[in-house]
């Protein structure tokens, strides 16, 4: 830990106001979105702008941004998407960038999203909304979940409470969606006023040192709305609204000609005499009182004595499965029943797919290069390296993909998967990692990639990193083929034969159990060492459970998960196919620079256990899992100057793999080869498209170091390991 | 292809050599780290820091003193208050040594940095509060001026480190600790923590443990001799008259009810089912955890129901303000609540 890693830059006045608003597109409504994380917020922005959205990042930050535009009543509305925060006091990195926007961005109105089924715990957040601007208008969203537990809640009423407009609306079903919109453009322009609802009765410390503060701040700064929150983030000690004080900046009111820098510091220092008479504790107080408001604000408009029917169906389910007896079981069956079906079902279109790009198309294109007389380079370049690359990948991502991250979606809609991570939290607990991480491990079981992207449900930055670094222990859909292959023809020749097929699924499954354990030992490593001093905090909350909507899910599965990484992973592969074509036929004093790099690399390689023709596939390969094998078969062929392939530099596969163990074996390939390349498969570095991810997701070079090499190290060791104890036994 | 035994023995060879090297805190990199920064500086300044802790109590440093505190043998202890008279930081006093005001200034840095450094330890990071003192004691002597006030504005001018002591401010003002030791309390009275010495570090943390931070409240007991008996939340304690020395207490003032006889139940002991209301968080509930606790709306006053346990026994759902939220055993075991009778709240 150096003291250079926490200097703040204090900010300059022009510079508050750009905070994240992107130049371009002209706007005339600024709209922030704000609410709970859970409260179908994503639900009400995709019900305003429709897919005319923008996603990245806030500036310096690793929170995500999305963003749209839309025209409403001939207006041009641009709406902001806040990171889903319980507070904006600023304790964590979303509620910095939520509280920064609200208070510097300056949103024309601000749209805060409240779950009608849990109003109290909401109106936290709404009213800290409420004492940094006038112009909100909340959205009392999930009306009809609340129906069905038999909560209703009175929208007049909440309305006068806060005073600023309440719309009720179920996004889900586009209720209330027009009516948000009216009310925002009336609260924009200025047709609706609003007297919004402040809280009044902080403890007596408090409101003693604000009745002597905010004379003081409104003195400095006439006409700003809020002195009574500035005065409050003031006795916090708030770094950033300091910063704006003393530049005179805040509020949206810029420092006038001559403006008396004086008067900032004025405020500062009163500020700093009223905080020594305050206790330690003030802080816990507040919440108190925003509580206490919260508590009657949420009865006076609750309206109680709604019974719910005599079948609770979310306790039910609940005792269902989480139960000591039935809560594992259940899991189990569930999980192992998505896997199945994503195997199940894959298998079919994955060999469609195959046959029609490798088999069909192919051919075809190399006919009309033929034809055309275009040179044999540029045809082997393109279509032997760049497309069969991607056709590969392609062919064996999409299928798995397109069934297995929908059913997860739907999981996840219906409000299963956070009782899937409060049943296995204990186990993670023990390695300082967060129950959610066996969620983001299991989509790591589709795709790492995807994996990584899923750990934003994490929102403790520790046991987040944990999740990102280790992710690749989950052995993913692209590295399935290699291991079932090399089980099916090195592991069932171990065994006699009507136990080969028995003996060879064994192996996979044991070599997946491997990863999930070495995923925990990373895990504990970690937390140990590398991450010992990183902030951490837990918390999950349980959802109410919904019925999921499958349509709109597989749609919005399909557009988020499964087609973006498949662009993400194409990008990469079109590189590796030019690359591995090259490898084969550039020829360099004799050899082509495979041979060269296969003969460097054979010393190596064979003293872990494995080859230089392994080495260099994995090293080619980078981008890709899916094409190692088809590359390791071309290499083979090609060093091994033996015949078979369909020439230099094409990757193929052979239809059984009967007919690939004889041509393995004709090159030297033992069952210590077989084995070590599934444990160095299951072990060894992220590929390209999840270390590009990992970076994207964590900005910092030494984490994407660490989850890239840490694998690595261990893939060979393990390999290493694994050659010297076997030839010892088996005799070398 | 080379022998599987002498590669086995040459991999063996280098791990252990490895783990010689870099070993965290026994291994040689880190010895040459510590026996760097055991420089002439850091001992002045763990001296001149001893000076004040001590002056502040009320008494004055000795050589003795010295000795133990910075746990050297004498004839060093001696050697170093020589240095410090010469630095000008100190003056040698009929066999006591008295701070110069430089020497006062800079010790007051120290403290200021120090306490900084186990603010932000609770606040920002994950270290364990059994490592905080020891942490920052190292760190301390690393921070310049200009670095501390940038540390203090990062985390909001901080007014106290997590043990309630106040942090001095840049200007090197320091508020002394209200109130008076604890073995001068009289028996029968309460009173509330205001400060805790935290060295030497063993008593400070058994002190810890017993409960005593600030602002825990105590009464004082009969105790024969010079034993210090006192009850916290229902529990007694007994320490000796130098260990109870360390804390500072305020008597209770005029109208303050203080109740240290009810053992308080913890949010962890509450069975599926039942209801309890919040009284306050734990002082050992610090940083970012407290904050999403307090953010969720466990703060005094709310009644939050355990609902059901998950297949593993822990985490536990509770509904607090109407949402459902799972919370670890040890986190519950920071919430004191008072059980409420009846049915669980609908």
């Amino acid at each position: 830990m150096s003291p250079s890693t926490f200097a703040p830059r204090p900010r300059k006045a022009p510079e508050l106001v750009q905070l994240g608003v992107r130049g371009g597109t002209r706007h005339d409504i600024l709209v922030a979105l704000a609410g709970n994380p859970n409260t179908g917020k994503s639900t009400v922005f995709n019900a305003l702008t429709g897919l005319r959205q923008h996603t990245g990042n806030w500036p310096g930050k690793t929170v995500t941004r999305a963003e749209g535009t839309f025209t409403h009543a001939g207006k041009r509305i641009r709406l902001v998407d806040l990171p889903g925060t319980y507070s904006l006091q600023a304790g964590s990195s979303d509620e910095e960038v939520a509280r920064d926007f609200l208070l510097f961005g300056e949103p024309d109105v601000t749209l805060v999203v409240l779950d009608a089924t849990r109003l109290e715990r909401n109106l936290n957040l709404a009213l800290q909304v409420l004492e940094i601007t006038d112009k909100v208008v909340i959205c009392l969203n999930l009306m009809d979940e609340a129906k069905r537990h038999g909560i209703a809640i009175d929208p007049a009423q909440l309305e006068r409470e806060l005073g600023v407009p309440v719309v009720a609306a179920a996004a889900r079903q586009r209720v209330g969606i027009p009516e948000v919109l009216e009310k925002i453009e009336g609260v924009a322009s200025g047709r609706i006023t609003t007297r919004p609802f402040r809280v009044r009765q902080h403890p007596a410390e408090v409101e003693a040192a604000l009745a002597a503060l905010v004379p003081e701040v409104e003195e400095a700064f006439p006409g700003i709305p809020n002195a009574r929150w500035i005065a409050l983030r003031l006795l916090n000690a708030d770094a950033r609204v300091e910063d704006a004080v003393r530049a005179g900046a805040i509020g949206g009111i810029a420092p006038a000609d001559g403006a008396d820098p004086a008067a900032g510091a004025r405020v500062l220092e009163a500020a700093r005499n009223q905080r020594w008479r305050l206790s330690p504790t003030f802080h816990d107080s507040l919440m108190e009182s925003i509580y206490a408001a919260a508590e009657r604000i949420a009865a006076a408009s609750e309206l109680r004595g709604l019974r719910k029917g005599k079948f609770d169906l979310d306790r039910t389910l609940d005792r269902l499965l989480t139960s000591r007896r039935t809560g594992l079981p259940l899991m189990l069956l569930l999980l192992a029943a998505v896997f199945w079906i994503t195997i199940a079902g894959a298998n079919v279109p994955s060999r469609l797919l195959a046959d029609l790009l490798l088999g069909t198309v192919h051919p075809g294109l190399k006919g009309l290069a033929a034809a055309i007389g275009t040179p044999g380079w540029i045809s082997g370049l393109l279509l032997d390296g760049v497309y069969l690359a991607s056709a590969w990948v392609v062919s064996v991502m999409l299928p798995p993909m397109a069934i297995f991250f929908p059913l997860f979606t739907l999981l996840e809609d219906f409000g299963y998967l956070p009782r899937v991570a409060f049943n296995l939290d204990k186990m993670f607990q023990r390695v300082g990692a967060h129950g959610k991480q066996a969620l983001t491990m299991c989509m790591g079981f589709g795709c790492n990639a995807a994996g990584v992207v899923a750990t934003r449900v994490i929102d403790s930055p520790r046991e987040r990193l944990v999740a990102i670094i280790t992710n690749n222990f989950s052995l993913c859909n692209g590295r399935w083929p290699t291991q079932i292959l090399m089980a099916t023809i090195f592991v069932g020749a171990l065994v006699p034969a009507h136990l080969a097929g028995l003996a060879s699924a064994t192996a996979v499954v044991g070599v997946a159990v491997l990863g999930i354990l070495a995923m925990f030992l990373s895990s504990w490593l970690l937390t140990r060492s590398a991450l010992r001093g990183e902030a951490t905090s837990f918390s999950l909350e349980l959802p109410p459970y919904r019925p999921p909507r499958v349509l709109q899910t597989l749609y919005t599965s399909m557009i988020d998960r499964t087609l973006i990484v498949l662009w993400r992973a194409l990008v990469f592969a079109v590189p590796a196919g030019a690359v591995i074509w090259l490898v084969a036929n550039v020829h360099l004093g004799g050899a082509s620079i495979a041979e060269h790099a296969i003969r460097l690399l054979d010393p190596v390689g064979i003293l872990v256990g494995l080859n230089g023709v392994i080495l260099l596939a994995y090293v080619v390969a980078i981008p890709a899992n899916e094409i190692v094998i088809p590359t390791v078969l071309m290499l083979t062929v090609l060093s091994g100057d033996m015949s078979g392939g369909a020439g230099a530099g094409v990757m193929f596969e052979l239809g059984t793999p009967a007919e690939v163990g004889t041509l393995l074996g004709a090159a030297g390939w033992t069952a210590l080869t077989g084995i070590n390349l599934m444990l160095f498969s299951l072990l060894h570095n992220p590929c390209s498209t999840t270390i590009y991810t990992i970076y994207q997701e964590t900005r910092s070079v030494k984490w994407t170091a660490v989850a890239t090499l840490m694998p690595l190290v261990m893939g060979f060791t393990v390999c290493f390991l694994v050659a010297q104890l076997w030839r010892l036994v088996a005799g070398w | 292809m080379v022998n599987p035994l002498v590669a086995l023995v040459v991999f063996l060879v280098v791990v252990l050599a490895l783990g010689v090297v870099f070993w965290p805190r026994t291994g040689l990199a880190a010895r040459a780290a510590r026996r760097s920064s055991h420089s002439e500086r850091v001992r002045v300044e763990d001296a001149i820091k001893h000076c004040l802790t001590v002056e502040t109590a009320g008494r004055r440093a000795t050589l003795e003193s010295l000795a133990g505190a910075l746990e050297i043998p004498r004839g060093e202890a001696a050697k170093l208050a020589e240095r410090l008279t010469e630095l000008d930081l100190a003056r040698a006093e009929e066999g006591a040594l008295a701070l110069s005001d430089a020497g006062r200034q800079w010790a007051l840095r120290i403290v200021r940095s120090h306490r900084l450094w186990e603010r932000y330890l609770a606040d920002r990071t994950g270290v364990e509060p059994a490592e905080w003192h020891a942490e920052a004691e190292r760190l301390e002597h690393q921070l310049s001026e200009a670095d501390a006030e940038r540390l203090s504005a990062m985390m909001g001018h901080p007014l106290v480190d997590p043990h309630g002591d106040p942090i001095p401010t840049a200007a090197g003002d320091l508020p002394a600790a209200r109130g008076i030791a604890l073995p001068s309390l009289p028996p029968g009275v309460s009173a509330r923590v205001t400060h805790v010495e935290d060295e030497p570090a063993e008593t400070f943390h058994r002190l810890v443990r017993a409960g005593l931070t600030p602002p825990a409240m105590l009464t004082r007991l009969e105790a024969p001799g010079n034993r210090v008996h006192v009850r916290i939340d229902g529990v007694e304690h007994e320490f000796d008259a130098l260990a109870a020395g360390g804390v500072t207490v305020e008597p209770l003032a005029e109208g303050e009810e203080g109740d240290t006889v009810t053992a308080h139940a913890t949010l962890a002991s509450l069975a599926p089912g039942t209801s309890a209301r919040v009284l306050r968080l734990a002082p050992a509930c610090q940083g970012p955890q407290r904050r999403r606790l307090l953010d969720l709306g466990v703060v005094p006053g709310t009644v939050i129901t355990a609902e059901f346990a998950s297949a593993a026994g822990d985490p536990v759902a509770y509904r607090i303000r109407g949402a459902l939220i799972a919370l670890r055993r040890r986190h519950a075991e920071w919430i004191v609540v008072e059980p409420m009778d009846g049915e669980a709240a609908a």
